[in-house]
């Protein structure tokens, strides 16, 4: 219910504001602020993912070229179906430009986007008409799009808002949502708990794409009148769009709404009143935005004025120990992130397990980082139920060979079998869907959300049918129920490592591998760590442990692997590893012989 | 054959400037990570200061008004990272605020030019401007000559910089591992503003090298945008190395397709080939390809 409050406020504006306008300028504005929120909607959608396009101009000018050549045509297409028609081609483009670089880290994406409505505007303009007129018909309003009454434009443009709108706040509660936030905060993490990110990306960039298209339609119809290349495809496109969702709140649905309500507005008076002399006033508008933006809230309004809020009721009704958030009346405390379940396909997608096979299976593993051989020719099995312990002196080839049973690397020869099955091909979240779950040397998570969240993602990675009430309660199981709302930076160490072990068995894995889980622990806390484990794990789940902590180590597992310099130097009982001289020498030092005979 | 040639000249000289161009870019990318997409107007700007200078009163040719302009924009550069880029350099969530910042400050500048100069093309003519000697029945154009000379010294000066002075080789230092130079003691701070400067002054000096043959509005920045990625993009992310031999063959390629297609598309070349770097080779010809798997 409070989610459709903005949605009734959004409607009973414009009816107020369209109600009382009547100069054409002044419906202009108005119809102009509601195509520029809905372009800036369209946009955000790729920002929740933490994808910045600057090429949203190809969308808007694909779509605004498809309507008015099939209106031109001799089939004489209505600007309905041909909307529909630049919606497709615009999703089709979209599909083929984003996925060659959702792969990549980093800023590929925002650099590919820019040369894509450059190439289509000099290709158009060269080969095809660098302006189409949109033909008249005055005939049949509906038929054409061709209303009399500008106000009609205003409604039209609102229902697409509201539509476009609501395809964002569902996007938001939905596991979809939780995919793009968690792969804007944290995009490796999210790989491996199962997040398809690249099946994510493209489904937002599709979407993104199709109402820009739709949008251009609008624009064209209702302001511009005739399609110019230089316009639809036009850099101001992208400019414009950028500025009311900065301005608003990037990734956030209502943002691009607040953003087109101040800046739009602001650009035209002054385009109107000083334009004549001042020819860039409407762009100075949109610049200064977003300089102003970047220096000052890089996140938004929506966003600031959330937080200020909370502040604000915090100094009223005081504030909760932890986390800096507020219970209260106006505020009332967090809650959990709203999570719409929609029935789909059944979830597990796990292996048989065919008796007397081991869970793990490493086969003669090799790595280099260049020059330097980091593993080489390393061979070891786990057994279901099984626990070993990974030990070797820093730059040994642990965590590397965690990261190549994770996909996180590649061996460069050997394979990887999990219950029989070679898994070296099978991309990261796959494997975790598998049933393979990890934690991190340096903790992972993701810092814009929740514990609850974090352990959320990881539930919806792993398909759990009830991913809220199956995180709420892990965390419940793991002692952090307290703490499920609190900003993650308020954790300590211990509820760190502890948080990571519930995001990792949430999906009730296998194998689950443990990367230095007692590193920054004292020795209690140890203790309770390896307690809370078993109180977690099923029986026939193999655990595999990397720790340097080997006096805590070798109480808990039933054999231990030792590496130096990418080779298996030793294997066995845990006592007879840690006794054997090539491990003491290598690793342990004669120094853990005195403490080994004190005990 | 000799068609080849004809166009293959050419693209080399232009190629050269491009170099200069997206050198800046690359220094800037480099040191701290920002991808300045304001670079293409400081361009832009540094055309309508050799504009100025040659045509308001002082009547200085802009290839000897190249030092004045490296000069300017090596202050200027200084000053708008003082200002505005370095309160968004550094961590991990800046990058958006980066992106926009740099546009924002790109149009800004777009704008004021269009407001004090308008919109009409604006030309520099010296009285060598269509001057050119044939080598064989390959004609070169003088002023262009000229453009790839200039670019060529200012290489060769930049690689002085960086490889022989304290300060160029803390540049260095930074663009390889800006944590590393930290406690190596390089002065982060004073090494970005440097080199925010002289990336600056660098695509500046390109554009007194192009404004003899090429026109200048305020949105000639758009032009060349896309080139400047492409050619930095070409040779790796962050070398400057790399970006003057990516801009030397984005210079022979966009001139040698107008042996197959025409010169009104001879960008769309630039920017597909652009994008498909970005595909299959995203850390540059010479970069390693790192893929999550």
């Amino acid at each position: 219910m409070r989610r459709l409050v903005p949605f009734a406020v959004l409607v009973g504006a414009v009816a107020l504001l369209d109600g009382r306008l009547d100069g054409r300028f002044h419906v202009r504005v108005l119809t102009l602020a509601i195509v520029w929120a809905l372009a800036g909607v369209a946009w955000n959608l790729m920002a929740k993912a933490g994808q910045i396009s600057l090429g949203h101009s190809a969308f808007t000018g694909i779509g605004a070229y498809a309507f008015t050549m099939l209106l031109r045509s001799d089939a004489d297409v209505s600007p309905w179906i041909g909307m529909a028609v630049g919606m497709g081609i615009a999703a089709f483009l979209a599909l083929a430009v984003g996925l060659p670089t959702f792969r990549l880290k980093g800023f590929y994406f925002t650099l590919a986007t820019i040369s894509f409505p450059l190439i289509l505007e000099l290709l158009v303009a060269h080969n095809g008409d660098p302006e189409l007129t949109v033909p008249f018909h005055p005939e049949n309003e509906w038929r054409y799009m061709e209303f009399a009454d500008a106000h009609t434009y205003v409604w039209i443009g609102l229902v697409m808002l509201v539509v476009a709108l609501a395809i964002s706040a569902l996007i938001d509660v939905t596991s979809f949502g939780f995919a793009l936030r968690a792969i804007r905060d944290n995009e490796v993490l999210a790989r491996a708990v199962g997040i398809r990110t690249v099946a994510w990306k493209s489904a937002a960039f599709i979407i993104s794409a199709a109402l820009s298209a739709a949008m251009a339609v609008l624009w064209v119809k209702a302001v511009l009148r005739v399609t110019v290349a230089e316009e639809v495809f036009g850099i101001t496109v992208v400019i414009v769009m950028l500025s009311v969702a900065f301005v608003g709140g990037v990734g956030r649905t209502w943002g691009p709404v607040v953003g087109a309500a101040f800046l739009i507005p602001l650009a035209m008076f002054l385009d109107d009143t000083i334009g004549e002399s001042v020819p860039g006033a409407q762009e100075l508008v949109y610049a200064a935005a977003l300089v102003l933006v970047a220096l000052l809230i890089p996140e938004g309004i929506v966003p600031a004025v959330e937080r200020g809020w909370e502040r604000l009721a915090g100094a009223l009704f005081g504030s909760s120990p932890r986390g800096a958030r507020v219970r209260g009346v106006l505020a009332p405390g967090p809650r959990p992130t709203p999570l719409l379940r929609i029935a789909r396909r059944p979830p597990r997608r796990r292996i048989p397990s065919p008796p007397a096979t081991p869970v793990l299976e490493v086969e003669g593993v090799a790595k280099s980082f260049g020059a330097n051989q980091v593993l080489s020719d390393v061979t070891f099995r786990v057994q279901a139920g099984e626990r070993l312990g990974l030990i070797g002196p820093n730059g040994a080839g642990k965590t590397t060979l965690f990261n190549i049973m994770t996909a996180h690397l590649r061996a460069d020869a050997g394979r990887v079998l999990f219950k029989g099955v070679a898994i070296d091909r099978m991309r990261a979240p796959r494997r975790y869907e598998l049933g393979i779950s990890r934690t991190f040397q340096v903790p992972q998570g993701f810092h814009l959300m929740s514990p609850l969240d974090n352990v959320a993602v990881a539930a919806i990675g792993a398909s759990v049918p009830h991913p809220m009430k199956a995180s709420m309660a892990m965390l419940e199981r793991v002692g952090l129920a307290d703490l499920a709302l609190a900003e993650l930076s308020a954790l300590t160490v211990a509820e760190t490592k502890t948080l990571e072990l519930a995001r990792a068995m949430v999906s009730d894995p296998e194998l689950l591998l443990l990367d230095e889980p007692l590193a920054g622990l004292n020795e209690t806390e140890r203790l309770r760590f390896f307690e809370t484990v078993d109180d977690l794990v099923d029986p026939q789940t193999a655990i595999v442990v990397i720790e340097h902590s080997v006096r805590s180590l070798i109480r808990y597992v039933e054999s231990v692997v030792a590496l130096d310099e990418g080779r298996i130097i030793a294997e066995g009982p845990p006592e007879a590893v840690v006794s054997n001289p090539q491990v003491i020498k290598a690793y342990l030092g004669s120094k853990w012989m005195g403490h080994a005979r004190d005990q | 054959m000799i068609e080849f040639l004809q166009f293959l000249v050419p693209g080399i000289l232009i190629g050269g400037v491009y170099a200069l161009l997206a050198s800046g870019l690359g220094l800037i990318f480099g040191v701290m990570r920002v991808v300045n997409f304001a670079q293409a107007d400081f361009m832009m700007l540094a055309m309508y200061l050799s504009w100025a200078i040659f045509a308001g009163g002082v009547g200085l040719d802009p290839f000897l008004a190249a030092p004045l302009v490296f000069a300017a924009f090596f202050v200027g550069g200084m000053a708008v990272h003082w200002l505005f880029v370095r309160h968004v350099i550094g961590r991990r969530e800046n990058h958006d605020a980066q992106v926009i910042l740099t546009i924002g400050l790109g149009l800004i500048f777009q704008n004021l030019i269009l407001i004090r100069y308008s919109s009409e093309p604006r030309v520099v003519a010296p009285s060598y401007a269509n001057d050119g000697d044939f080598v064989g029945e390959i004609f070169i154009s003088r002023v262009r000559l000229y453009a790839f000379l200039l670019s060529v010294v200012v290489a060769a000066l930049l690689f002085l910089f960086l490889n022989r002075t304290r300060t160029g080789r803390a540049i260095r230092a930074a663009s390889e591992n800006w944590e590393a130079a930290t406690y190596m003691g390089v002065d982060i701070g004073r090494t970005n503003l440097i080199a925010f400067g002289v990336g600056t002054a660098l695509t500046a000096v390109g554009g007194s090298a192009l404004v003899t043959f090429q026109s200048i509005t305020p949105f000639v920045g758009l032009r060349f945008v896309v080139v400047m990625f492409a050619a930095v993009v070409l040779g790796g992310l962050g070398s400057v190395g790399g970006a003057f031999v990516g801009g030397v063959l984005i210079g022979i390629i966009q001139s040698v397709s107008q042996v197959w297609t025409s010169a009104a598309v001879k960008n769309v070349w630039v920017f597909g080939l652009f994008l498909l770097i970005l595909y299959v080779r995203p850390n540059g010809l010479f970069g390693k390809v790192q893929r999550a798997i």
